[in-house]
C-alpha cells in the first residue's frame, strides 16, 4: 500500500540491450502518456561498471578503472525489478523527457550523470549500486 | 517454518472469508496482476497457494515488503486455492484490492 516506485530508487533493468544492469529512477509516469499508455519510468543507470581498484594501482590506473559508463532510457515497470535499495543524487534538472529527443541531448544528458555516478562511486558511498549483479 | 498444522476451523473460516470478499470485494487473480496492484499500492492483501514456485513466490513477497502489503501463504494448492475462490480454473497467487463486507484484511496478516 506504499508506493515505492519513486524517484531515487534504485531498479534492475531486466529487459532489453540493458538486462542485468543496475538504475535509478529519475522521474515515473504511473499512469502513462499519451504516447505510453503504460507505467514507465525514466531511469539513468550503468552501462558499464567501474571496475574493481586495488591498493597497488597507480594514481593513473584508479583513475581509468574508475569510469563509469551511463544510459539514460524511458522503461516500462513491467521490465524492471524495484530493490530495496536508494540512491540519493540530484538528476531531476539534467535528465529529463526532453532530453531523449535528440541523440546529442541523449549524449550530453548521459555525460552528466557519468560525471555524478563517478563522484558518487569515489566516494565511497552506495557500494552495492557500482558493483556488477552476477547471474 | 509451519507452525502447529493448520487447525481446520481456521482454514474454514479463511475460505468463508474469501468467499465473502469474492461476493462484496474488488480483487485480482494472477501472477501479472497481483505485480501490478503491488505496483499501483492498490493491493492491500495477497494470498498465494503452497505450490506457487519457489522463485515467484519470493518474487512476490519481495514486492509486498516493499509495498508494505501483507501476504497470506494458503494452505493449499492452487487447485484448492481456485475452488475457495469460487473458480473451475487454478488460482496461484490473487491480491485483495478491497475486502467488501469481509474483516479478511483486517484478521489474516497477524499470523501471516
Amino acid at each position: 500500500m506504499v508506493k515505492f516506485l519513486k524517484p531515487n530508487k534504485a531498479v534492475i533493468v531486466l529487459q532489453g540491450r540493458y538486462a542485468g544492469r543496475k538504475a535509478v529512477i529519475v522521474k515515473s509516469f504511473d499512469d502513462g502518456t499519451r504516447d505510453r499508455a503504460y507505467g514507465h519510468c525514466l531511469v539513468a543507470g550503468i552501462k558499464k561498471y567501474p571496475a574493481k581498484v586495488v591498493r597497488k594501482d597507480s594514481a593513473k590506473k584508479t583513475a581509468k578503472k574508475s569510469r563509469v559508463k551511463c544510459f539514460v532510457k524511458l522503461v516500462n515497470y513491467r521490465h524492471l525489478m524495484p530493490t530495496r535499495y536508494t540512491l540519493d543524487v540530484d538528476l531531476k534538472d539534467t535528465v529529463t523527457l526532453d532530453a531523449l529527443q535528440t541523440r546529442d541531448k541523449k549524449i550530453a544528458a548521459a555525460k552528466e550523470t557519468k560525471a555524478k555516478f563517478e563522484e558518487r562511486f569515489k566516494s565511497g558511498k552506495n557500494r552495492w549500486f557500482f558493483t556488477k549483479l552476477r547471474f | 517454518m509451519v507452525t502447529a498444522k493448520k487447525t481446520k476451523k481456521t482454514h474454514e473460516s479463511i475460505n468463508n472469508r474469501l468467499a465473502l470478499v469474492m461476493k462484496s470485494g474488488k480483487y485480482t487473480l494472477g501472477y501479472k496482476t497481483v505485480l501490478r496492484t503491488l505496483r499501483n499500492s492498490k493491493g492491500k492483501l495477497i494470498i498465494i497457494s503452497n505450490n506457487c514456485p519457489p522463485l515467484r513466490k519470493s518474487e512476490i513477497e519481495y514486492y509486498a515488503m516493499l509495498a508494505k502489503v501483507g501476504v497470506h501463504h494458503y494452505t493449499g494448492n492452487n487447485v484448492e486455492l481456485g475452488t475457495a475462490c469460487g473458480k473451475f480454473h487454478r488460482v496461484s497467487c490473487l491480491s485483495i484490492i478491497d475486502a467488501g463486507d469481509s474483516d479478511i484484511i483486517k484478521s489474516l496478516p497477524g499470523d501471516h
